[in-house]
């Protein structure tokens, strides 16, 4: 019995490697981004060593400024200097314009650089900088996290909301969630009567509409976003068809609206509905839904309590399966949406490739793994823990 | 069959070697793809004397690049990388240096070498629209942003950077101006004010080609959209107004990846396609924008390309490095929180 455990442990093996080599350790290491706080360590390790046991009162002792104009200087040198510029810009804009200012005229500056320093740049001679560039010290800050949900750390501790003209990203995640939520609905509702019929489809015909189904994945994700561009565009044909049939006078702006983001992300996550379903449906046993009509219920009630109850998993993997994937979209709100209608995986994208802002992307993805880890979580709630994806029917 | 079968295994062969990472690696240009980098293939890459030359294209995203230097897997060796950057990743060793002893240092315009980039071609973004369909249009960004005259809907990038100056220009801002006020919270907020008025009748494109599309499909009156695209739309055929007045300029330039196994030939890569000869012949296949500055400045490539922005550049505002960098983590936030409201 004990050797059956070994052989089986050692052949599930690569499956577990390759989970915890492409999930697990991904995983991990985005998270601890959104809380890594390298750079000044990094960059400035004497000026972090020097600033340790400043109480943060007034202005850091001497050794603290020259370990600052040394480091920053030896920094722009050997071209290291730039991450931890954008680190401290990030929380405050202007502090790159001062430490490329220091760092280019470091060579000119003189003992006492409490002095030189605060000649060269007023804002060395204000407490609110260094104690900036002391909590920047890390390991860890909360500085990410916390701009991902518009906050930010208040001068005198705490925590506060950040300016009204900043605030982006809580307004994003109900977005993404209001979103994520219609589209999973409608995929629902309309996946059902198809998985349905394709069910009860006798053998070459259920084969035909199954390809059916699956033949819009053949093409990208990006292709099908463009043809919802096209068709409805202002002087596309699905405003020319209603133009022609006199349902309306003018064209309607449909292409950067809530709608076609929500018509597109329904048309390219359809099939991940319909499929679980329908292999759900397949396998239900005809003998209760008789069994039901031999105890006298009629269409309806085989139907509410018999039949929808049982294809209930598929339903749920359906769901869970769209929702899942409806949530990381960005390819199809960015081509057919508005300015309003951009959801959080379009800007982890931005932080990721444009601002090459790690912590930032890290931290939108630690939220949104958190958002979808607890519909997950709530939906096996409400069904009393029937939603295990997957579709054990 | 026996024939086609051997053309299978060659291309099959040929496939494993493009995918494999070979020991000794040809020397690699990444640019930005599309019909330009054709071009540059035939004039610039393949006239290279120093051996054979690869090409690839990117979307001028420079997180897999940092991601290369940081892992020391180098693949790319020149890559052509716009000003913001190349100033940030030569700060952060993310490229080498120059070595302007194998490439003149003089042959560029004013600013064209920089410590780690070596001048290539310039790009910009002016107003334009179709005059099939509107016959008068806006020539400045006050004309853009006077909804009263120009009646219709309007199309900026969706971004901070060129969209916050032209909002500044669009409110009276001259643009030499631009960037003193723009520094202010008083100017930042004078641009959003700018933005706020013309919200209704604005959309916002992301990628290059949709100002094109935009227009083309009758989805907005008025662009400001990439010259290059737009010209060469011109010499499709288009009936395209180009507003050579409202231009934003900037310059790309080649760099090299720090840690190429190649650098030596990637400095020589490097000298030879900014040449005067390459670039010309370049400029005979498109309306490029040299930085190389005897090709911009010879009659002869001006007077062939009446649509090459260097013809126009005058009047222009050159889009300004420096103060995006610091400003721009910042505006950027803004600006989204704008658009999202």
């Amino acid at each position: 019995m004990r050797r059956t455990n070994w052989l089986a442990a050692l052949l599930i093996a690569p499956l577990m490697l390759l989970i915890l080599g492409s999930f697990l350790l991904p995983v991990g290491f985005a998270l601890f981004t959104a809380v890594a706080d390298r750079e000044v360590a990094a960059t400035l390790p004497r000026t972090r060593a020097a600033l340790a046991a400043w109480d943060g009162v007034g202005l850091p002792p001497e050794p603290a400024f020259a370990a600052m104009a040394q480091e920053l200087g030896q920094a722009l040198e050997d071209r290291r200097i730039g991450d931890m510029a954008q680190r401290l810009n990030f929380e405050r804009t202007g502090m790159r314009g001062l430490l490329l200012r220091t760092a280019r005229a470091a060579g000119r500056l003189e003992a006492p650089y409490a002095a030189s320093m605060v000649a060269l740049d007023a804002r060395w001679g204000e407490g609110d900088t260094w104690l900036l560039v002391q909590r920047a010290g890390g390991p860890v800050t909360p500085l990410y996290l916390l701009r991902a949900m518009d906050l930010q750390r208040a001068p005198g501790g705490g925590v506060q909301a950040v300016a009204a003209e900043e605030a982006l990203y809580r307004q994003l995640f109900w977005r993404t969630l209001g979103i994520s939520l219609a589209v999973t609905a409608l995929c629902v509702l309309l996946a059902y009567p198809v998985a349905y019929t394709i069910a009860k489809l006798s053998a070459p015909w259920s084969a035909v509409a199954l390809m059916l189904v699956l033949i819009p994945f053949w093409s990208s994700v990006l292709v099908r976003s463009t043809a919802w561009f096209v068709l409805l565009q202002r002087e596309g044909p699905v405003n020319q068809a209603m133009m022609a049939l006199g349902l309306i006078d003018a064209p309607v702006q449909v292409v950067g609206t809530r709608i076609a983001v929500v018509v597109a992300l329904v048309h390219v996550l359809l099939p991940f509905a319909v499929l679980p379903m329908h292999s759900v449906m397949k396998r239900l046993d005809g003998i209760y839904l008789r069994a039901a009509a031999s105890l006298g219920a009629n269409g309806v009630q085989r139907f509410l309590r018999v039949y929808l109850p049982m294809s209930m998993p598929g339903v749920l993997a359906g769901a869970a399966m769209v929702f899942l994937l409806a949530v990381g979209m960005y390819t199809a709100p960015a081509l057919v949406g508005g300015d309003r209608d951009q959801m959080v995986a379009w800007f982890i994208a931005y932080f990721m490739n444009r601002e090459v802002n790690w912590g930032m992307a890290a931290a939108l993805s630690a939220y949104l793994l958190a958002m979808t880890g607890a519909a997950i979580g709530l939906a096996r709630v409400l069904t009393g823990g029937v939603a295990t994806i997957g579709g054990r029917a | 069959m026996r024939r086609l079968l051997g053309k299978l295994a060659g291309l099959a062969i040929g496939v494993f070697a493009a995918v494999m990472p070979a020991e000794a690696r040809d020397l690699t240009v990444v640019a930005g793809g599309g019909a330009l980098q054709d071009h540059m293939r035939r004039t610039l890459f393949s006239t290279f004397a120093g051996g054979p030359v690869v090409d690839t294209a990117y979307d001028y995203n420079v997180g897999p690049i940092r991601a290369m230097v940081q892992a020391r897997n180098v693949t790319w060796d020149v890559v052509l990388v716009e000003a913001p950057d190349l100033i940030r990743g030569c700060e952060d060793g993310i490229f080498e240096r120059i070595d302007y002893s194998v490439v003149d240092r003089g042959k560029f315009m004013p600013g064209g070498a920089t410590t780690c980039g070596a001048g290539a071609i310039g790009w910009g973004v002016a107003v334009f629209y179709d005059e099939a369909r509107h016959a008068n249009g806006p020539a400045t960004f006050q004309e853009f942003w006077d909804t009263q005259r120009f009646p219709g809907r309007r199309t900026l990038r969706r971004g901070a950077r060129i969209t916050l100056e032209a909002a500044l220009m669009g409110d009276g801002v001259a643009p030499a101006d631009v960037y003193r006020v723009l520094a202010t919270p008083a100017g930042q907020a004078r641009a959003f004010a700018a933005l706020d008025r013309l919200r209704p009748n604005l959309v916002f494109w992301t990628g290059g080609q949709q100002p094109i599309e935009l227009v083309n499909s009758g989805e907005v009156a008025y662009a400001l959209g990439f010259v290059g695209r737009t010209a060469n739309g011109i010499r499709a055929g288009a009936r395209y107004n180009l507003r050579w007045s409202t231009l934003l300029y900037a310059y790309d330039s080649w760099a090299v990846v720090r840690g190429s196994a190649n650098a030596a030939a990637a400095m020589r890569l490097i000298q030879h396609i900014t040449e005067a000869g390459p670039v010309t012949e370049l400029t005979k296949l498109w309306p490029i924008n040299p930085a190389t500055a005897s090709v911009a400045n010879d009659p002869d490539v001006r007077a062939r390309n009446p649509l090459m922005m260097t013809n126009h550049q005058a009047g222009g505002l050159e889009i300004n490095t420096e103060f995006w960098l610091e400003y721009g983590p910042d505006l950027e936030q803004r600006f989204a929180s704008w658009v999202n409201r």
